[in-house]
């Protein structure tokens, strides 16, 4: 699903957020991506979804060079992959339920669908009374579950979740790992960028660290 | 379907978040629509108005004597020398003589002790019916009145030309209004477009992280520019109608303006209007939304 081949991405003025990246994720693989804060995590899920290019190398996913996508190729690509972004990028002003629903609305679900969907995602973080809530008005852990909310909702084949359970206690921690679990038993790929150990040391998955931009392996997963 | 459903759900939030600066475009365009009309109204009424009067707009060159065959050839070439003109007919001395017995009718016994060639020979000079030829009436009969062999030229109604005179600096207010028109429609859809798109930049980003096409992200302000025309050209040509009305209806008294029918644009004009102003408007938005998927 993700191909990267010897990927490097530096920051004007000189900040090499990335070094000699290469990684290979296979199609419904779930994969961690750990290090400390500063490391490059972030970096890389931007790259995999064009919202950053590289300075070198090659990324691809599901075949193609993301690098080269352009107008309605690109969003059928963006469609492809959900993504909660570490700082949300929920809009405030609007509820919980209409911040989910934004994914769907893009690649034009019917409107029954997608208040089924809506519904059933917040039951399943625990966000059920939150349907009509103003998305700013809710806790930092509460818009954190939104944001993965609509990064899955749409069922993508390539999720990327950037520091899922930072705000959150172990209980819900629990929830959000059961989602993305059920996303991954449902065939999508799925990529974790965390600091927080406790969310993959019980599992058997395929965990890589980043230092200073460099990629190294810690533990290889479980054959699929 | 659905495409056009998510459209038209996008520019309704659209316009429940702007909608006090979306009511200040459609003001404008419904304004300048109806300044532009207005004056296009009374232009082309001018205008039949115009033509009524020019019906029998003629000059009269009264020549000292009848002349020949070959004079009347010399005649009207110096006169198609100066300008084109509809017709140009002689009048001898007998027609001129019939027809004013028959004006008489009745009343023209008193003729029979007159000789029948008291009356001079004329030309009879029908300028053509443009605006061109008919602002410089004056300037013809004072060319015709040198011709060799005139008498006095008549054409007396040179209140007619100051008429054209008028005609004409109304077809300048129409071109000013015109313009008008363009630059209020296009400038303020565009920038009330643009205020939309301010007001909802994160949004309009976020749409492109998740993947909206850019036909997503473009039709519903693309279709509110469109409305703006629609409706600013609507209101505009309605509010002109119902001026129109309410003149027609408090000046039909007998009087001047009375013995001239005064008409409304037909159909296909009404329908030209509103086509351009969707245009406009739409082009508008069309620039505001290129500039911002351009970044
Ligand atoms: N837009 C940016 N411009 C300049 N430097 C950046 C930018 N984004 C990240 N960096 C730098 O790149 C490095 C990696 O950042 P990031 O990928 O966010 O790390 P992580 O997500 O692992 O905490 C950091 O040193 C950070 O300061
Ligand atoms: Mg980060």
């Amino acid at each position: 699903m993700v191909e990267m081949i010897k990927v490097s991405k530096i920051y004007p003025p000189q900040v090499r957020a990335l070094v000699d990246v290469s990684l290979t994720i296979n199609n419904g693989e779930m994969f961690f991506l750990t290090g400390a804060s500063g490391a490059g995590k972030t970096t890389l899920l931007k790259l995999l979804c064009n919202m950053e290019v590289p300075t070198n190398g090659l990324v691809e996913v599901a075949g193609k060079d993301i690098q080269k996508l352009r107008g309605r190729a690109l969003a059928k690509m963006r469609q492809k992959i959900g993504v909660a972004y570490q700082d949300f990028k929920l809009l405030l002003d609007r509820t919980a339920a209409e911040n989910i629903a934004i994914s769907m609305e893009v690649s034009y679900k019917k409107s029954a669908y997608i208040k089924k969907r809506v519904k059933n995602l917040l039951e399943r973080l625990s966000l059920a009374d939150k349907h009509d809530a103003i998305t700013g008005e809710l806790s930092r852990g509460e818009q954190q579950r939104v944001a993965l909310a609509r990064a899955v909702a749409n069922s993508p084949p390539l999720i990327l979740v950037d520091e899922p359970t930072g705000n959150l206690d172990a209980v819900t921690t629990e929830g959000v790992m059961t989602l993305l679990n059920a996303c991954k038993n449902s065939g999508a790929t799925v990529v974790i960028a965390t600091h927080d150990e406790s969310i993959f040391r019980d599992t058997t998955h395929r965990v890589m660290e980043l230092r200073s931009g460099r990629l190294h392996l810690v533990r290889e997963g479980a054959a699929l | 379907m659905n495409f056009w459903f998510a459209v038209f759900r996008q520019a309704g939030r659209n316009l429940r978040q702007t909608w006090p600066s979306q009511c200040m475009t459609l003001l404008t365009v419904s304004l300048s629509v109806l300044i532009f009309a207005f004056f296009f109204l009374v232009y082309t009424n001018m205008l039949g108005v115009g033509d009524k009067l020019g019906d029998d707009l003629r000059l009269i060159v009264y020549l000292e004597e009848e002349p020949g065959p070959e004079l009347q050839e010399q005649l009207r070439r110096k006169i198609l020398a100066f300008d084109e003109v509809e017709d140009i007919r002689f009048i001898s001395r007998l027609q001129a003589y019939e027809r004013f017995a028959a004006q008489l009718g009745d009343d023209s016994d008193v003729l029979a002790d007159m000789p029948q060639d008291f009356l001079p020979a004329s030309i009879e000079v029908v300028p053509l019916k443009n605006l061109r030829s008919l602002t410089q009436l004056k300037l013809f009969s004072e060319y015709l009145a040198k011709l060799p062999g005139t008498l006095k030229v008549q054409y007396g109604q040179d209140w007619i030309e100051r008429f054209y005179y008028f005609i004409r600096l109304l077809s300048i207010v129409v071109f000013l209004s015109g313009g008008l028109l363009i630059l209020t429609s296009v400038f303020m859809v565009s920038y009330t477009i643009r205020l939309t798109i301010l007001a909802r930049q994160a949004e309009l980003e976020l749409l492109k992280l998740v993947g909206a096409t850019n036909n997503y992200i473009k039709t519903p302000f693309l279709m509110e520019g469109f409305l703006q025309g629609v409706l600013g050209s609507t209101l505009g040509l309605a509010a002109l109608y119902v001026l129109f009305q309410w003149i027609r209806s408090n000046f039909s008294g007998p009087g001047f303006l009375a013995m001239f029918e005064f008409t409304f644009f037909k159909p296909p004009f009404l329908i030209a209007i509103i086509a351009i102003s969707i245009l406009l408007c739409t082009i508008g938005s069309y620039t505001s939304m290129q500039k911002f998927l351009r970044t």
